[in-house]
């Protein structure tokens, strides 16, 4: 799902990019370190045109309508790896962004977080390579697929709940805004799962290699599987805690009760230190430290709690609208007596 | 068979108006980055009632969009992708909040009121912002202004070639889809069992045609990096565009337009 510009707080925006830049940053640091990194570049690329390609396939689901989510995190990282994924589905949130309005820009790195960061970095790792180490079977694969989708669309929503509530945006309390997001995000998890699924079938039966290399994460040197494991919880625990920190300075009373339910899931250590250094480093990378949740009467009404106030909007709106047409005119004008001359 | 999805014709319009020759087209994209970067900034630090202060945000549009020669049916097209999900919110904020922000004649507003066409008024500004960067603004320009601000040359190699491949694969998946439908009575989509040996069939022509491609570029002396890059100075202009529109933006933070108009008119 991905989220609007409007939806977000500049704080939140900001903070997000920060992170989603740091993780970027970090994959690409992680994929030069791969002595065939070069010749990835193109099927990286290939991948990613994939997503687009894929989302023009019209399947014929009963009940329901588009398909929009098929190169989902999970099929991207099981075919290429984690961090190769991670920048693809970048590329494309990106793409998709800038052409489709298919997200915001200032929002991107959330979707990234959102979309790319968690299944790639977090789930993939942790859940789909390690149920596939040992040995890879079609049932294997199927059970993994689904189970990581699943799991990687439901922290996706979730933190699309955090991250709109944070932002101070609406009124819906956040317990239904995660009721109603949730359950949703399970069905679709689970149609995207049972495709991806069956693709990763299919590719495994024909190329048993190409998912072999992407799980064994090609030319890294073996022997480091415990130090990624540690580096990626550590790096989405900070990630995590800072969005955790200023979703708590919003709502100190949600705070105790999504941690509960993060961490009681992902097993992420959220307490005391991590969480005050989480804070300290979103205070440092924040893109307007000064710029706190004041509730709306402390900052006084901003639209004048006036009649004078709409009458100014009005008139503003009127003189925006105005010089948009006369632009439009000289413009015109112009392009007219450029024609007949 | 046309290629099904208008996906493709909307990248094509967009490259289309890219290469506009407006002044907006003109500037360095580093420019136009950076103010829309300011821009976004700006709308989205004010709190979710300022429904008078995002108003003259308008003026930016408004002013750049027939400057560029974009065309405004374009924004409402994207309006539509960008939309349900805010309209979601704001009318969930309509129904939840209703205490009374103020009186205008025998109606009053309330604040969940406020906060909806607030949140709307933003996502309009946002999605045309950002439409009028890529209107003005050829992706390869972008990317150039990507990698010297210092984002890795990896990740932008990987965004230019997949907006490269999406021509190629969505003729890929053209091709497919028309033997599909031919083979099998015309069904209007892909039935669900065949979707995984479907997709799957795709991304493994899709990864032989990335490994041809890839050949094809060694044999032409592609070598990982950027072969062209025309690097342009800032010319004042850029400077002027790029210092005015962030300070505009500022000044619009600080001060109620609204409300100085009405003060300017009163006065008269």
């Amino acid at each position: 799902m991905h989220m609007a510009d409007a939806l977000l707080s500049a704080a939140v925006g900001g903070t997000m990019c920060a992170a989603s830049a740091a993780a970027i940053g970090y994959s690409v640091t992680r994929i030069q370190k791969d002595e065939l990194s070069e010749k990835k570049v193109p099927i990286m690329a290939v991948a990613g045109a994939f997503v687009f390609a894929a989302q023009m396939i019209n399947f014929t689901i009963p009940g329901t309508g588009s398909s929009g989510h098929i190169g989902g995190g999970i099929l991207l990282a099981a075919l290429l790896g984690g961090y190769p994924a991670l920048l693809t589905i970048s590329a494309v949130l990106l793409i998709q962004c800038l052409f489709f309005a298919d997200g915001g820009l200032l929002a991107l790195g959330c979707n990234i977080f959102n979309m790319g960061v968690i299944p790639c970095l977090v789930v993939y790792p942790l859940l789909f390579k390690p149920m596939l180490r040992r040995k890879t079977s079609l049932a294997a694969i199927g059970a993994a697929s689904v189970l990581a989708t699943v799991l990687g669309l439901q922290f996706g929503a979730f933190a699309v709940v955090l991250e709109t509530q944070a932002s101070g945006i609406t009124e819906l309390p956040f317990s239904a805004f995660a009721l109603l997001m949730q359950p949703i995000h399970l069905a679709i998890g689970l149609v995207e799962g049972l495709i991806t699924a069956a693709v990763l079938g299919f590719v495994h039966s024909m190329r048993p290699e190409i998912m072999q290399s992407a799980i064994e994460g090609s030319a890294i040197g073996g022997g480091v599987p415990l130090r990624r494991v540690l580096l990626s919880f550590g790096a989405a625990a900070l990630i995590v805690g800072a969005l955790l920190s200023l979703f708590a300075s919003a709502y100190p009373d949600g705070l105790e009760w999504s941690m509960e339910r993060l961490a009681g899931t992902t097993e992420l250590e959220l307490k005391g230190g991590v969480l005050e250094g989480a804070a300290g480093i979103q205070g440092a990378t924040a893109f307007m430290p000064d710029y706190d949740f004041k509730s709306p009467e402390e900052e006084g009404s901003p639209l004048g709690t006036s009649t004078a106030g709409v009458v100014g909007g009005a008139l503003t709106f009127a003189l925006a609208g105005g010089t948009a047409l006369l632009i439009s005119a000289v413009k015109k004008k112009n392009r007219g007596a450029k024609a007949t001359a | 068979m046309a290629l099904t999805g208008n996906g493709i014709n909307e990248l094509l319009t967009l490259e289309g108006l890219a290469g506009g020759a407006s002044p907006l087209h003109r500037l360095h994209p580093r420019a136009k980055l950076l103010a829309t970067a300011a821009f976004l900034v700006t709308v989205l630090s004010f709190d979710q009632f300022a429904l008078g202060r995002l108003i003259p945000f308008i003026f930016y549009p408004a002013v750049l969009i027939p400057l560029s020669d974009t065309p405004f049916a374009l924004i409402c097209k994207r309006l539509v992708v960008a939309l349900p999900f805010c309209l979601f919110i704001g009318l969930s904020n309509l129904l939840l909040e209703r205490q009374t922000a103020l009186m205008l004649g025998g109606f009053a507003l309330s604040f969940g009121l406020l906060s909806c066409l607030s949140l709307l008024l933003r996502a309009c500004l946002c999605v045309a912002a950002v439409l009028l960067l890529v209107a003005v603004t050829r992706l390869s320009e972008l990317t150039a202004a990507l990698r010297s601000l210092h984002v890795p040359a990896i990740f932008v190699t990987v965004l230019e070639m997949t907006y490269r491949y999406i021509g190629v694969l969505w003729g890929e998946t053209g091709s497919m889809l028309l033997a599909y439908r031919l083979r099998g009575g015309r069904a209007k989509g892909v039935d669900l069992r065949h979707a995984g040996s479907f997709v799957g069939c795709l991304f493994l022509r899709s990864v032989d045609r990335a490994e041809r491609v890839y050949a094809a570029m060694r044999c032409r002396g592609y070598g990982g990096g950027a072969l062209f890059l025309q690097k342009r100075p800032f010319s004042p202009k850029d400077w002027a565009f790029c210092a005015l529109i962030p300070a505009l933006c500022a000044v619009l933070r600080l001060v109620d337009l609204g409300e100085l108009l009405l003060r300017l008119l009163g006065g008269v």
